[in-house]
């Protein structure tokens, strides 16, 4: 009877795929996102890159949130920083740095820069916790907002009206296309998911889960919690500072509305759905918030054929459909559909001598 | 039988012709789709709501009439909660399963400006909308998006321009703190001066729950003839006007589009009391009851007794509806008139026709013939509201601007 997985090292235990089936599942998920770039319907590759966008974010938050047991409510903050950052990085320096060079000084720079905003929101975590940092996050968001709507920087966000993007060019690489941008979000989204798996392999990482576990227990152990606790929020801001970069790029233009609580909500949400605290529950999450959605609206648009006196009374079932959904998710699989995935897998791996 | 290359040749000639010929004969598709995206939940559901039923109208009677060059036109709505990435995602679905989409509605400014840039090549529709944004007027950056009405900035001039006509010599623009607020603004304050109208009062509100008591007593120490209201739509423009009266504020109350709905105005006045009388505001169409010398109007209205009988629409078409038919109107000519001429229905071939629209006789929607001009049609007049009448009735001529 098979009961885990044999590592005969510490090597092997230390592994990022510690096992066959984990290495030929990430081979697969490359093979089909090549797949999918080459063949996929644009509307396929909008859905996808929304969710590539999103699944950086969200990982980003469960590092804080998952990861480290910080509520966070402000983290649609530090995308609006990124996908700002991007956008005056762009404006201010037209024509002096080469076109070519400009994204890939301006991503880093986006996701510098909300780091540093991550670590002056994430102040607060060393004093208060729980429901009492959740708000002192949340205000994060309003402040970031409320300075980009100011007439007053209006010139480099555009204020309440938005403000156009510009199109990436990687040496000389156009990404004018949704597909292009596909490419680099898919890119950019699987590093995301190995360098997050990685960090929590390290001494980093550990830490980040003994405080999450017992702030004051990993204290004790010689776990500095202003340090760590800073250092995850400034990680976690750094993720979502680079989804904002992909933000700007990817959509023609950023408004100031894009960033507001709603999407603080939807990370949390999505983290739960998928799982706090593993490396693939944003995956999951992702897939419910942003596909399921969308696969509801579809399956109702071919059940009524798009018409609009229809739709006007399905719209509001649609919204039923997806909270129910959600709500049946938390009460039969609180810990995500990561956690019913595990099992599946774990039931197919020993089958026929477990279910 | 032997496969020579000759017979080779033969039957793969037939079996070309054999397939092909239905891609020929598909050259004149069995439809053609108007998609849209509408806030059927959301902040503006009532506003989708009201306007979803309206598309069935649109395509039946267009359909009556045969449709674009005999091929029938198939209208299609999906609910966008009012959030720019999702009707973009709408569009962008519609785009790919939709085969013959040949225009596109949308439902907010966020949308028109999130989807303006990918307007190129295949990925083009001609693309109305429900927002009347200054910006989105602009044939060189926004080729196929255009306005079914005058912008937000037109509105401010013709409500200025009342103003003067009636000797008035001060104003206060209370806006609500949005994107949809802000619009007119600048233009306002110039056009303003022009006039020699004195903007005595520049108030920003929240867009829903705002602090009513402050903004009134900022109006009566501002002691403005007229106030301007701009960028609500349900809520705050009738507690502000409510909160001004119990004050015993004289301030004549103006609104532009989206404040300037029957539906809402009447409820308040049964709600709350009379207080709506004598508000004024601009609107680019008549009203749907004012449908004499309107025979546009007089056809919908002979559909909406039969087919919304027991609705609010049996008798009324809200002003938003009016706003999506008279849109839907004029991109279905654009594309009738790119069909007569030969044309590929494409986007470009839309806008250009859209944009060749002069002195159309709108049959209802217009008072006066209007022209596309820049993308938008300039036009509109002053309107007045009668809490004992429950009715909108004219207040000025027809302005254009």
């Amino acid at each position: 009877m098979i009961t885990g997985n044999l590592k005969a090292s510490y090597a092997a235990d230390e592994r990022v795929f510690d096992n066959p089936n984990k290495r030929a599942f990430f081979y697969a998920s490359l093979l089909a996102l090549a797949g999918m770039a080459a063949f996929a319907n644009d509307y396929v590759i909008l859905v996808a890159c929304q969710m590539g966008i999103l699944l950086i974010a969200v990982t980003g938050v469960n590092v804080v949130t998952g990861y480290t047991g910080l509520i966070s409510l402000g983290h649609a903050a530090f995308v609006a920083v990124g996908a700002y950052t991007v956008t005056i990085f762009h404006t201010a320096f037209a024509g002096t740095i080469p076109d070519g060079m400009m994204a890939l000084i301006a991503i880093p720079l986006a996701v510098a820069v909300s780091t540093l905003v991550g670590i002056i929101v994430g102040l607060p975590a060393l004093r208060v916790k729980g429901l009492y940092l959740a708000v002192a996050t949340l205000s994060a968001n309003f402040i970031v907002i409320f300075l980009i709507e100011q007439e007053a920087f209006a010139r480099w966000t555009g204020g309440m009206v938005g403000i156009d993007t510009p199109v990436p060019n990687l040496l000389g690489w156009q990404l004018d296309t949704k597909r292009e941008m596909f490419v680099l979000i898919a890119a950019l989204g699987v590093i995301t998911l190995l360098a997050v798996q990685n960090l929590f392999r390290t001494r980093v990482g550990r830490a980040f889960i003994a405080i999450r576990d017992r702030d004051y227990s990993a204290e004790i152990m010689g776990i500095s919690l202003l340090r760590y606790k800073l250092t995850s929020f400034a990680i976690s801001a750094a993720l979502c500072g680079l989804s904002g970069a992909l933000f700007a790029y990817f959509y023609a233009r950023i408004l100031p509305e894009q960033f507001e609580l709603a999407l603080s909500l939807e990370l949390v949400a999505a983290m739960i759905v998928g799982g706090m605290g593993r490396t693939m529950g944003p995956v999951f999450g992702v897939l419910v918030i942003v596909m399921v959605p969308e696969v509801i609206k579809s399956i109702f648009g071919v059940a009524t054929g798009g018409v609009a006196g229809v739709a006007q009374l399905l719209a509001p079932l649609q919204e039923i459909a997806f909270g129910l959904l959600i709500v049946l998710f938390l009460l039969f699989e609180p810990l995500g559909l990561n956690h019913m995935a595990d099992r599946a897998l774990r039931a197919l791996n020993r089958w026929p001598f477990a279910r | 039988m032997t496969l020579t290359r000759r017979s080779f040749l033969a039957t793969g000639a037939a079996a070309s012709a054999a397939i092909g010929t239905p891609m020929i004969v598909k050259a004149q598709p069995s439809e053609y789709v108007f998609g849209s995206s509408l806030p059927m939940t959301g902040p503006f559901a009532t506003a989708g709501q009201l306007v979803a039923p309206a598309l069935k109208m649109f395509e039946d009677l267009a359909n009556e009439d045969g449709g674009i060059g005999g091929v029938p036109i198939r209208t299609t709505a999906e609910d966008s909660g009012y959030v720019p990435q999702n009707a973009l995602a709408n569009y962008q679905r519609a785009l790919a399963t939709e085969e013959n989409l040949v225009y596109y509605y949308g439902d907010s400014t966020g949308f028109m400006k999130l989807v303006a840039p990918e307007l190129k090549g295949e990925n083009a529709r001609l693309m109305g909308s429900t927002s009347f944004a200054s910006e989105l007027a602009n044939p060189e950056k926004n080729p196929y998006q255009y306005l079914a009405g005058p912008s937000y900035e037109d509105q401010f001039d013709i409500l200025l321009q009342n103003i003067a006509n009636q000797g008035g010599s001060t104003v206060a623009f209370i806006y609500s703190n949005t994107e949809f607020g802000r619009d007119p603004l600048e233009r306002g304050r110039a056009r303003a001066e022009e006039l020699g109208i004195e903007v005595v009062l520049e108030e920003s509100t929240k867009a829903q729950g705002a602090d009513v008591p402050t903004h009134v007593t900022k109006l009566a120490q501002s002691n403005a003839e007229y106030c301007i209201l701009q960028g609500y739509v349900t809520g705050v423009w009738p507690q502000l006007i409510g909160g001004a009266r119990q004050f015993g504020l004289p301030t004549k109350f103006m609104g532009t589009f989206w404040g300037m709905e029957k539906l809402i105005a009447d409820r308040v006045t049964a709600e709350s009391g009379p207080f709506l009388d004598g508000y004024l505001g601009v609107m680019p169409y008549r009203y749907s009851y004012d449908a004499e010398n309107a025979p546009r109007y007089a056809r919908y209205a002979e559909y909406q007794k039969t087919a919304f009988a027991g609705t609010p629409l049996e008798t009324y078409m809200p002003t938003w509806g009016l706003q999506s038919l008279c849109a839907m109107e004029l991109g279905l000519m654009a594309l009738r008139q790119v069909h007569d001429e030969g044309k590929e229905l494409t986007a470009e071939n839309a806008a250009e026709a859209l944009a060749s629209i002069q002195d159309w006789d709108s049959g209802g929607f217009f008072g006066v013939p209007v022209s596309m001009e820049g993308n938008k049609i300039g036009t509109g007049r002053v309107y007045e509201y009668s809490a004992e009448t429950n009715l909108f009735t004219p207040a000025s001529d027809w302005f254009t601007v």
